[in-house]
């Protein structure tokens, strides 16, 4: 212990002179790069969901409503079969997002490649959604949005839901 | 005597080696893919949004410069510490998460247990709890020991 204690002023200059080159090196990178990343992200969902073009996946629940009631969309529910089972938005179907492998045949066969959809999960952090509505993207289909925290406001709404 | 002195040094490096070149290896990818190590640090759900990036940016050269420290051995009191202090944070960050059930891969708090990824959380966990063995040892014979420093 006495070499540890007699050694912590030593402990600490290096420590600061590595985490600075480190900083140092990383930032610089950072500004040089044309990839590189701001300094301060945005993270919320709205910022992960927008398109290089300014179009933002998210759906508004109002908007969402409409296009159940109308049919005018098809609603993927991300979230695992048990979830599903337990409840989801009366028009929508189950593609598990964590088992995509086993449904995306199904995909094919429900979706026709022109057609709305909305994905939904549960909850502020879930990006099941998310995740599924990026696949569906880059599998082909164009007009996919993302119902943010679907499950809860859909209920907290009072709107129609269905259990198996 | 002597030849129990030389077994240790040979271990010490053999320590510093592979950490260096872990790290190193480590650090290589994150450093290509700036987005997507950010998306990564995002999913653990651990540190509060507006330091995520600043993590992406930092940590992968952090990681490289201590990887190239431990192999040439300079800086040796400041890199182990450093070292062993991020191997320790990952680990807790590793098992918190898997904890709380928190599926890194989809990122939604599940305690459902099918289809999750928790198997590869677990190997994570698992592996970087092997890397902080040569940690430790380093740690030991570089602060702690009687007698001998680790002089490799």
């Amino acid at each position: 212990m006495k070499h540890l204690k007699e050694k912590i002023p030593l402990i600490l200059l290096q420590s600061v002179i590595i985490i600075l080159i480190a900083s140092t090196l990383g930032f610089l990178v950072n500004q040089l790069r044309s990839d590189g990343l701001s300094l301060i992200g945005d993270w919320s969902p709205e910022a992960r969901l927008t398109a290089s073009s300014g179009e933002s996946m998210v759906i508004s629940l109002e908007e969402a409503r409409e296009m159940c009631s109308d049919k005018e969309a098809v609603f993927l529910d991300a979230r695992s079969p048990e979830d599903y089972a337990r409840g989801h938005i009366r028009c929508a179907q189950n593609i598990p997002w964590q088992s995509f492998d086993e449904y995306m045949d199904r995909v094919f066969e429900m979706i026709p490649d022109n057609a709305w959809i909305v994905t939904y999960c549960d909850g502020e952090q879930c990006s099941l959604s998310e995740d599924l509505a990026k696949e569906l993207l880059s599998m082909g289909y164009q007009k996919v949005k993302v119902l943010l925290n679907g499950w809860t406001r859909w209920l907290e709404a009072g709107l129609h839901v269905k259990m198996e | 005597m002597i030849g129990k002195y030389v077994k240790d040094e040979i271990m010490v490096v053999g320590a510093r080696l592979i950490l260096g070149a872990v790290f190193i290896y480590a650090s290589i990818d994150k450093i290509i893919h700036p987005a997507a190590f950010a998306k990564a640090v995002y999913n653990y759900q651990i540190l509060p949004d507006f330091l995520v990036n600043l993590t992406a940016i930092v940590l992968p050269w952090l990681e490289l410069v201590l990887g190239i420290l431990l192999i040439i051995g300079l800086f040796r009191e400041g890199s182990v510490c450093i070292v062993t202090s991020l191997l320790l944070v990952f680990f807790s960050a590793m098992v918190f998460n898997l904890a709380r059930g928190l599926d890194i891969y989809c990122g939604c708090f599940s305690t459902s247990t099918e289809g999750s990824a928790d198997a590869p959380m677990a190997w994570y966990v698992f592996r970087d709890g092997l890397f902080l063995l040569p940690a430790f040892y380093l740690f030991f014979r570089t602060f702690l020991s009687r007698g001998q420093r680790a002089e490799a």
